[in-house]
């Protein structure tokens, strides 16, 4: 029966000190999200337990894979594992790939034939069933790993980076493969990525690891509304400051700025606003309540239509604005301009 | 890239050159020079050196199969430690790589002998390996063991690790997994390192007369044959010769053409 997971995996590798719970319900996907050497990559490995001399515990379905003296071997553990690398045995044909964990677990080749070949179609690679590895694309590669992973009906699916090492295209393409698989699997799905458009597209809860500790879990929506570390801000591009708030709607940052919002919170808070909520401009703006600094731009990078401002001087903050807007004001890097947030658009919670 | 050298720097480096060319060619060729063509046939079927074609062919191969079933598994575990301890038995299999034949022959006979260290322990069973054609075998597999496990071991070392531990989430034991997937990617160091170690075999001479002495049809390998004859009729030792050298040249032209860079 499906129950989910219930782990927490604590264990020192080189400088990294990993201190982690992660919990899911059955067919539930976990994004893990983090700066990379914070211990995402560890924590899935100590969950397959390919990494040994972890402490702490790991349920699945009820089952327990660890604790205290209880070690189960990898191959004794449920799980489908999925690294950026497919991984292939470059010896086997894409369906013996696919039907080597069931071959490995003793089923009969023509059953395990079956399966396998029922698995490559699902994520669109019938015809490739035969081809050998070096004959496949990268994003062919990439499903039939998943194919592989999935066929075993494992309890617990991890995928680290599974999209990493594909070109944006074939990301896309394999995303949308990969989210229709994820939708028709019942058990726990652990995803690690970097890429807040794999987080935010295919996972129900975010977990965010930085420096061996989790700094943020929750819903998508949770996370997008109320970051609460500036790692996780950048991830879902909002300006966060640590501060400590007043009654009268002031907020001083740790560095000493004093923003000034409609939305005050007292004591240590979060101070957040949107990028898109920032006005530049060349004199200093007057009117409405409002934060305006003069800042020095550090640099511009083009979003399609959009352009991103890095500002940096009394505080630092990132502005986006129109390539309209960019070339009406005649922005250039190391320019200094005046950068404006309305009061209404700062706001505060607590730390 | 590659420029005009002077004719003074050609010669100083190119005598030498030539020198070292000449004493590894000219044996060789004058081995093929005295070579009777005709009598190769006859030579080849008499009562000494028949028996002692059929031994070697026997003695290699069974040497051969001990470092297939035996080396193998013995080049996984080095492959996949990083232990302290992997170092020194790495350090302790390329002695026997190095050491003297003789010196190979007399340890065999400090393990093996009647008085051995082993060999006590099987005397009061009637079993006396010294001078029988197992003692051939056991030199052999000495000298030749450590070629095969560190050909394999060089070839395993190359395999991506993260392979084992995908093949592990899919519930493949150790065993499985080289089976299925180790064996057949290193299947080339496996052949090289066969090859290598029949080679080493074939030509033991040294740890098989100390060890197994030169009883024709018992322990009397085709080097020892060739010895024997060098004494008795030349041009005999130089028929087997010609054979040895023309199947150490066929190994090694199967070697280049398939495995080899």
């Amino acid at each position: 029966m499906r129950v989910g997971l219930d782990a927490r995996i604590r264990l020192t590798r080189g400088t990294l000190d990993l201190d982690v719970a992660l919990a899911a319900g059955p067919g539930e996907v976990v994004g893990v999200l983090g700066p990379n050497g914070g211990g995402k990559t560890t924590a899935v490995l100590a969950l397959a337990g390919v990494l040994a001399g972890s402490d702490g515990w790991v349920r699945v379905d009820g089952a327990t894979w660890h604790e205290g003296r209880v070690r189960r071997a990898p191959d004794r553990r449920h799980v489908g594992l999925m690294l950026a690398d497919p991984l292939l045995f470059p010896n086997l044909p894409a369906v013996e790939n696919v039907a080597y964990g069931l071959r490995s677990r003793g089923v009969r080749r023509p059953a395990a034939r079956r399966r396998a070949l029922a698995e490559l179609e699902r994520v669109g690679l019938g015809p490739q069933a035969e081809a050998r590895p070096r004959e496949l694309s990268s994003g062919q590669a990439a499903r039939v790993a998943l194919a592989r992973a999935l066929a075993t009906d494992p309890a617990l699916l991890l995928l680290d980076e599974p999209l990493s090492a594909l070109d944006p295209e074939t990301r896309a393409r394999t995303r949308s493969d990969l989210a229709a698989r994820l939708a028709a699997y019942d058990g726990v799905t652990v995803l690690v990525t970097h890429d807040p458009l794999d987080a935010l597209t295919l996972a129900d809860r975010l977990v965010f690891i930085e420096n061996g500790r989790v700094t943020q879990a929750g819903t998508p929506g949770e996370v997008l509304r109320q970051p609460r570390s500036p790692y996780v801000a950048t991830v879902v591009g909002l300006n966060l400051y640590a501060a400590t708030g007043d009654s009268q709607g002031h907020a001083r940052t740790d560095s000493g700025s004093v923003l000034v919002t409609t939305d005050p919170t007292e004591g240590p808070v979060w101070v957040a606003f949107s990028p898109s909520a920032v006005s530049l401009h060349r004199r200093e703006p007057e009117g409405s309540p409002r934060n305006t600094w003069a800042l020095r731009i550090s640099d511009v990078t083009l979003h399609g239509q959009t352009a991103r401002v890095g500002l940096t001087g009394p505080i630092d903050l990132t502005a986006e604005v129109t390539m309209e807007s960019i070339s009406a004001l005649g922005l250039r890097v190391g320019q200094q301009v005046w950068a404006a947030v309305k009061a209404t658009e700062v706001r505060t919670y607590p730390r | 890239m590659r420029y005009a050298a002077g004719l003074r720097s050609r010669l100083t480096l190119g005598v030498p050159a030539g020198l070292a060319l000449l004493l590894l060619v000219v044996p060789l060729a004058a081995l093929l020079t005295r070579a009777d063509w005709s009598r190769l046939p006859g030579d080849l079927a008499t009562p000494t050196v028949l028996p002692a074609l059929r031994l070697s062919l026997l003695t290699t191969s069974t040497t051969a199969g001990l470092c297939l079933l035996l080396g193998t598994p013995l080049a996984w575990f080095l492959a996949r430690s990083e232990h302290r301890v992997t170092r020194w038995v790495r350090a302790l299999l390329t002695v026997p790589l190095v050491l003297p034949p003789v010196v190979g022959g007399v340890a065999l006979l400090m393990a093996w002998g009647r008085t051995g260290l082993l060999g006590q322990h099987l005397a009061p069973f009637g079993v006396q390996i010294p001078f029988t054609t197992v003692a051939v075998v056991l030199a052999e597999t000495f000298v030749a063991m450590p070629f095969f496990v560190l050909a394999v071991e060089g070839a395993m070392r190359g395999l991506d690790p993260r392979l084992e531990a995908v093949a592990r989430t899919l519930g493949a034991t150790d065993v499985h997994y080289l089976r299925t997937v180790a064996l057949p990617l290193v299947l080339p160091g496996l052949a090289s390192g066969l090859a290598l170690a029949w080679a080493r075999a074939l030509g033991e001479f040294g740890a098989t007369l100390t060890f197994a002495g030169s009883f024709p049809g018992r322990t009397q390998t085709a080097p020892l044959a060739v010895y024997a004859a060098l004494e008795q009729d030349p041009q005999v030792a130089i028929s087997v010769s010609i054979v040895l050298l023309a199947v150490s040249v066929l190994v090694l032209g199967v070697l280049r053409g398939r495995w080899l860079r």
